[in-house]
């Protein structure tokens, strides 16, 4: 009884929230349509790709997206487990990093990253590097978030100690046990950072980079009917984006499980008692 | 303080597995670098600009002009803005990520929201500015539909888009989605079992939640709350694409001041953004302090 | 023989002071190309046709146009220049085209040089720098930009904007505390409401007062997509930007653009090479082609009147279909063009108490 009530909750939430969404989009859909007078008719659409801008600024953040995401995992994730296991009294530390980028407008750290590298020796400003660099740190707070929620949901302890105990060095610790646990926030940092960069306005601008915010951001300001074609257009390519993520990675274990067998028994066993105490590790 | 080396009720024992010495902090190093090099020095002219005035000598006159009642008002509707659209965006996630991972609807429905998550968490700006005026403006979808199928005009009633609730209801399109992608890893975390088994044992749905549910979910609830917070608290294209500077953000005050072309007083822009600072680092020592009360009563 | 040395010498330095070497002369050809690069900033394609302006440069001269932030203003254009002091990459502007109240504080700054370009004479000396730094390039009016699909009975002036068949209809192109496009407006609806000087905006802010409260005020950026969609049917924008807009819906929506009977404003743009500028001669190349008069009808092909209009009218260069497309002579008859000192007290002044007149607390009726 009780689940068929649980489950009707959530279709009631589902349906809800569904319709929160999916409301604005048709509403942008429709009026992409009316770029024919009288009909509807998908002639904005045309324009849009009619336009080489458009796949040309898509492809060029797209890349970027995947830049930021490697740099951005590579950076913090090793970071983030070091924290966790060795130095918890650096959490307060990293937390206040990781919140700091919300409140430097992009358009002080993109004056300041011109000012700062735009001299030899350091004269990065020519290099995509430096867009990349702003991005991860542009998306460092989703990232971050994601991974700790992660690691937080995992008793990282007691996983990399029963790891140990059974003769696992730290490498395979990491890829083995670690990361696959981490699946769903890894992913979510993916989602997150891609979709941030891909859009992303002024950095790109003011760093005078072809990406597809600054795109977005001109045909509106001069076309009618385009810009909520593009809008739509932009929503499906960078869901077709996530989800192609999300199906390279379905090869690897589903979440909550892990690799190692062996660590799996153990992992089960100790989980219910382990994870409120966990929490009482935090600062 | 993290009761990494007391306190801890675990079948693994009390310590970690280092000690949190002196040389583990060096693991740290290149993230502290990394974040050196690309944020804290570009982002030095907030420090260095707000303290100078335009011809460069140090001045503390911008942060007087910060004391102005238009200035403090547009902080207090930044902050107010973050943490409704925090808080109902954050109760809504919560409850639209369990009933997608735990509330027994059918699976393929969980990685739709994730992809469809992603893709809105960002949906910001421009675009869902005029999605939400193609849908609720005076000329909008829904409101034509009232108009037409109810008789009923929502603007005649007084409602309008462009208000602060207006906003914040656009806000939280981003928001929602962010908190389902924050918070699932951690209902992931809750089994199923657990349920089950306070059912068995004859608790109500209630003290299910209040026992076990909420307890778990806590540390990740106020981290994911602090992070809609700044996310929202940091915005502003959607802001002003919606309401034409109606409304005073102090993300919108700073562009006016370094971007504008009418008041164009960028060292008043930097002292705007170092209140910014501030005020986030107080929100982060609040929100550590809310932790360490929360974990103390899980004990 | 020394005599006819000094003679011969002071010869060479006439011609060489001649317009000969600040034309659009060989060795400021040659010059330019080395440097193979112009990196302007914040012009919109659409914008009184700088993307032919553009484009015909960069075919003419074999010189390559980065164009940098579009959607850019004229602050954002100042703090380019600003932030990319020892930059000599693609990020750091060569020439800016700002708004007329941007010149003297650019050049107290140190950010531009000057430089007179071959026809200097025939731009009016009340829109240029006397030392060069900087000089106006075109000009336009305040129109009012409509929907007519939706809106039948096309406003004539500013009072008509108050009447209340326009409830909801009526919007402003910028934010008046951000925009100069917008500050403009509000001064001419002062204007338009009795003002005597552009320096006195409290008319103006009146106005406006009664525009809200009679609830015929939207209170959103009006966008060629608010316009079409009807979200925001009348807007207030430069007579340029308004026609070049009605060009592109062509016909859907069918727009239709007022200059108002009363309150006609006048807004200058100016341009300046910066002080930074990594390609100094491609910029001095591009401002001698747009003062010439093929750059000059360029711009009046995207309907803005160039600064040297009047002299080349004179000198029967204008096109008689060009001169067409224009809206009537007489539309701009009682055009007024606020000096330096009335611009600077009007944006001070607007931007202290607009949301005394329009803000979350005034809409909470």
């Amino acid at each position: 009884m009780k689940n068929i009530k649980r489950t009707a909750l959530s279709w009631l939430v589902l349906l809800l929230g569904l319709l929160y969404f999916m409301l604005p989009l048709v509403a942008t859909f429709l009026f992409s349509l009316k770029g024919k007078k009288g009909v509807l008719s998908f002639v904005a659409y045309e324009h849009v790709f009619a336009d080489p801008q458009f796949l040309k600024t898509f492809f060029f953040s797209f890349q970027m997206s995947i830049y930021t995401v490697v740099a951005g995992l590579a950076l913090i994730i090793p970071t983030t487990i070091w924290v966790h296991l060795k130095v918890p009294k650096a959490k307060p530390v990293i937390e206040i990093f990781a919140l700091m980028p919300f409140v430097i407008p992009p358009i002080i750290l993109a004056f300041g990253l011109i000012r700062s590298y735009s001299r030899p020796p350091l004269a990065l400003v020519t290099t995509p590097a430096l867009l990349v660099a702003g991005y991860v740190i542009i998306a460092f707070p989703y990232i971050y978030r994601s991974i700790d929620a992660g690691l937080r949901a995992m008793d990282l302890r007691a996983l990399t100690e029963a790891g140990m105990s059974l003769g696992a060095g730290w490498f395979s610790l990491l890829f083995r046990v670690v990361l696959p646990n981490l699946r769903t926030a890894i992913l979510a940092a993916i989602f997150l950072t891609f979709a941030t960069v891909i859009g992303e306005l002024t950095l790109a601008v003011l760093l005078a980079w072809p990406a597809f915010g600054p795109y977005m951001a001109l045909v509106g300001r001069d076309l009618a009917y385009e810009p909520a074609a593009l809008a739509i257009l932009s929503f499906a390519m960078t869901w077709g984006s996530i989800g192609l993520i999300q199906a390279l990675s379905r090869g690897k274990a589903r979440p909550g499980t892990v690799v190692a067998p062996g660590l799996a028994v153990m992992a089960e066993e100790t989980k219910p008692t382990t994870t409120r105490s966990t929490t009482n590790g935090l600062p | 303080m993290p009761s990494s080396a007391t306190g801890r009720k675990g079948a693994r024992g009390a310590r970690p597995l280092f000690g949190g010495n002196a040389l583990a902090w060096l693991g740290l190093i290149p993230f502290f670098l990394f974040a050196f090099a690309f944020m804290i020095l570009p982002a030095g002219n907030i420090l260095i600009g707000s303290f100078q005035n335009r011809e460069g000598a140090f001045t503390l006159a911008n942060f007087q002009n910060l004391l102005r009642p238009n200035i403090v008002k547009s902080y207090l509707v930044t902050i107010r803005l973050s943490i409704v659209t925090a808080l109902i965006g954050g109760c809504f996630g919560l409850l639209m990520a369990y009933a997608i991972i735990l509330g027994g609807l059918p699976k393929p429905i969980r990685s739709f929201l994730s992809t469809f998550s992603g893709v809105a968490s960002n949906f910001a700006g421009v675009p869902l500015a005029f999605a939400f005026i193609a849908t609720l403006g005076r000329v909008g979808l829904v409101t034509a539909l009232l108009k037409t199928l109810f008789g009923f005009d929502i603007y005649d009633k007084g409602f309008s888009l462009y208000s602060f609730w207006g906003l914040a209801f656009t806000y939280i399109y981003f928001q929602i989605p962010l908190m389902i992608l924050i918070i699932s890893p951690a209902i992931d975390g809750m089994k199923k079992e657990w349920r089950e088994a306070s059912e068995n044992l004859g608790a109500t749905a209630i003290q299910y939640w209040f026992h076990v549910g909420i307890p778990v979910l806590a540390p990740s609830l106020l981290a994911a709350f602090i992070l809609l917070f700044g996310n929202a608290f940091g915005a502003y294209a959607t802001a002003y694409s919606l309401t034409g500077g109606l409304i005073n953000l102090v993300p919108i005050l700073i562009g006016a001041q370094i971007r504008g072309d009418v008041l164009h007083d960028p060292n008043l822009g930097y002292a705007l953004a170092f209140g910014m600072v501030i005020i986030m680092g107080l929100s982060i020592i609040a929100y550590s302090w809310v932790q360490k009360i929360a974990s103390r009563w899980m004990k | 023989m020394k005599r006819f040395g000094v003679f011969i010498l002071s010869a060479l330095i006439m011609l060489t002071l001649g317009s000969g070497v600040f034309a659009q002369s060989k060795d400021l050809i040659a010059a330019a190309q080395k440097e193979g690069q112009l990196t302007v900033i914040a012009l919109p394609h659409d914008w009184v046709n700088y993307g032919e302006m553009i484009e015909t440069f960069s075919r003419k001269y074999g010189i390559k146009v980065n164009e940098l932030n579009p959607d850019g203003s004229s602050g954002e254009e100042i703090e380019a220049i600003k932030a990319n002091k020892g930059n000599t990459g693609p990020q750091a502007p060569d020439v800016i085209d700002v708004g007329l109240s941007f010149g003297p504080q650019a050049k107290a700054d140190k950010l531009i040089v000057p430089y007179k370009v071959a026809t200097w004479d025939s731009i009016p000396a009340d829109v240029k720098d006397k030392d060069g730094y900087w000089y106006g390039d075109y000009y336009g009016a305040l129109a009012f930009e409509v929907n007519s699909d939706i809106i039948k009975n096309v406003p004539k002036d500013w009072s008509d904007l108050l009447k209340p068949e326009y409830k909801g209809k009526v919007a402003l192109a910028g934010d008046p505390r951000t925009a100069n496009q917008a500050v403009m407006t509000v001064v001419a609806a002062s204007l338009a409401m009795g003002a005597k000087t552009p320096a006195d905006v409290n008319p103006g802010l009146q106005f406006f007062d009664k525009l809200n409260k009679a609830g015929n005020f939207v209170p959103i950026i009006a966008v060629p997509g608010t316009v079409a969609s009807g979200e925001t049917p009348i807007t207030i924008r430069w007579d340029y930007n308004a026609l070049s807009n009605r060009d592109k819906s062509a016909g859907n929506p069918n727009i239709a653009v007022v200059i108002p009977a009363k309150g006609v404003i006048a807004g200058v743009y100016i341009q300046a090479i910066s002080a930074y500028a990594p390609h100094p001669n491609a910029a001095k190349l591009w401002m001698e082609f747009l003062y010439s008069d093929e750059g000059q009808l360029i711009w009046l092909k995207g309907y803005g009147h160039p600064v040297r209009f009047n002299d080349m009218a004179k000198r029967k260069v204008i096109p008689a279909d060009l001169a067409a497309k224009l809206p009537p002579a007489e539309a701009y008859a009682n055009i007024v063009f606020p000096s330096l000192a009335e611009q600077d007290t009007a944006k001070t002044a607007i931007a202290a108490n607009w949301d005394k007149v329009v803000s979350v607390e005034v809409m909470k009726k």
